[in-house]
């Protein structure tokens, strides 16, 4: 199963299983990984889930899916960074598999 | 007034799911009941829910709370007193901070206190709170809902075509109220032929003002719940019911009251709120037949118009008990105290939505407040917007064209779920 690595703001971290085809707020809330809200559950209609994604892993994750997430991240609580992402819409996939995604200092 | 004592049990108050004790939360109601610490010329009484003024239009009353009274004012009612909330940044603040807003009795139903349950998940704090949504949430998180979402447009059109080629219909009665409970009784695995009953005790329930009546509903409730509880755990099969009844949270089987206090609160919140939302939305467009010509010429961005309509007409409301003193703009809320977040208000909030009123389907994405925020957002929200996409593509495909019947008089039902009592359409 793809691994995904998850770094708080203070620097610890932790790396957990994600399954194919779910998305990385899920597996921060299924493994009770904090900094990740993810209040409106993906839908998306909250920016409570935003994430940076490392440098070495922006290219496969890619930018914003659609509108809605580009419009929601300008209203993120910490300061959006050119690999700003809601982490409810990177889905994992196997070119994923090691994922790292750092916390913002707030979610809101 | 003896408010600091009453506050005071709060902080001695175990929250505990397998024994679930009566929290001791100050009730007020009423000018005699009224704290010291309220300034009077915050206290208003405004008539939300229930006075002829707010009836008449609940949508508009709601979007002129923003220029009629203070952003924070303490409501006072015969039935309970309440700090009344209507800023979009101030309900997003109480929604977000569950350990200084909690979720106690959460819900108005009428419990024993000698055999008292929660109504799971919504008045369970975390950290436990997660473990009961991730039983469920695998289902009704986005990617669970697009799997019923061929489920879900096969009820519709089964619906629509009881009725569609007869010209005339009441909304309420000939869909509104069919798609949403149907397809709940699906995803619970509750049967089909329960509809109309559930739906009649859930109407008592929520709309009602007769206490005796309201027990009375939720008593049988209460009996076939169990019965179908019971059932599932002898014959477990796909459905919601079956899944809680032999989940397991820390490697143990929920508890009797666990299950049943899950499965009641999932029963509720199923049955009105989409209901009385495709009442308000189908109203607004057999009003303004330019704007279901602007939905039919904009297929592809149905998502964001089902994001506005869920902003304009939103229809519930969300209640917490303060846990410490605190201020919010300058008004001082202390322990013990209600507030409320008045969501439909918030969703009119002019520094947030300019121009409130306005259905708009090229706003910026921004956070609504339909289904709460915070930990205890609705986790029927993605059904809620799958059900709504589906109700709109499916109807407007084989009603395209229709209008409020003329002479119809449409009245709302008091309550706490805000919608047209009947919508009685031409086409």
């Amino acid at each position: 199963m793809p691994k995904v690595t998850y770094v708080q703001f203070d620097g610890s971290q932790q790396t957990v299983d994600v399954p194919l085809g779910e998305n990385v707020m899920r597996g921060a809330l299924y493994n009770g990984i904090d900094g990740i809200a993810g209040e409106c559950g993906g839908a998306p209609s909250c920016a409570t889930c935003h994430c940076y994604v490392d440098d070495a892993w922006a290219e496969q994750a890619g930018k914003a899916a659609n509108a809605a997430e580009a419009d929601l991240l300008e209203g993120a609580a910490s300061e959006l960074r050119p690999t700003s992402r809601l982490s409810c819409q990177i889905v994992m996939t196997d070119a994923l598999d090691g994922l790292i995604v750092h916390m913002p200092e707030t979610q809101y | 007034m003896t408010a600091t004592i009453l506050a005071d049990n709060l902080d001695s108050y175990v929250q505990d799911p397998l024994n679930p004790v009566k929290p001791n939360v100050p009730a007020f109601a009423g000018q005699d009941q009224i704290p010291d610490h309220v300034p009077p010329e915050l206290i208003k009484s405004c008539g939300l829910m229930f006075s002829p003024e707010f009836l008449a239009s609940p949508h508009d009353y709601m979007a002129a709370m923003q220029d009629n009274f203070p952003p924070i004012f303490y409501d006072v009612t015969p039935f309970r007193n309440s700090w009344y909330l209507t800023k979009h940044e101030d309900c997003l603040f109480v929604l977000r901070h569950a350990d200084i807003f909690r979720n106690l009795e959460a819900s108005p139903f009428p419990r024993d206190p000698n055999d008292y349950f929660f109504f799971i998940p919504q008045e369970v704090d975390p950290p436990q709170h997660r473990k009961y949504r991730n039983i469920v949430d695998p289902l009704f998180c986005p990617a669970g809902i697009m799997k019923l979402e061929g489920l879900i447009r096969q009820r519709a059109q089964d619906i629509l075509d009881s009725f569609a080629d007869q010209g005339e219909c009441n909304f309420n009665t000939a869909f509104g109220r069919p798609l949403p409970v149907s397809v709940f009784l699906d995803i619970m695995g509750l049967p089909q032929d329960m509809r109309d009953t559930f739906v009649s005790w859930a109407d008592i329930m929520i709309h009602s003002q007769d206490q005796a009546e309201i027990a009375e509903a939720f008593g049988k409730a209460i009996a076939y719940l169990n019965g179908a509880i019971a059932e599932k755990k002898a014959n477990p099969d796909g459905g919601v019911v079956s899944l809680i009844a032999n989940a397991e949270i820390d490697g143990r089987k929920l508890s009797d009251k666990e299950v049943f206090g899950f499965v009641c609160f999932l029963w509720i919140g199923g049955l009105d709120t989409v209901y009385a939302t495709l009442n308000n939305i189908w109203l607004w467009l057999a009003q303004n037949p330019d704007r279901v010509q602007e939905i039919i010429d904009r297929p592809n961005d149905i998502d964001n118009i089902v994001e506005e309509l869920l902003r304009r007409y939103s229809v519930t409301f969300s209640t917490r008990v303060v846990m410490k003193d605190i201020e919010m703009r300058g008004v001082k809320i202390k322990k013990g105290d209600r507030v409320m977040t008045i969501l439909p208000a918030a969703n009119f909030d002019p520094e947030v939505f300019p121009n409130p009123l306005e259905v708009d389907f090229n706003r910026p994405r921004k956070t609504i407040l339909a289904f709460t925020v915070g930990v205890h957002s609705c986790m029927g929200g993605h059904l809620a917007r799958m059900e709504l996409k589906i109700a709109l593509q499916e109807w407007l495909k084989r009603i395209p064209k229709f209008a409020v019947k003329p002479g119809a008089e449409i009245t709302y039902k008091p309550g706490g779920v805000v919608g047209p009592a009947a919508v009685p359409l031409i086409w």
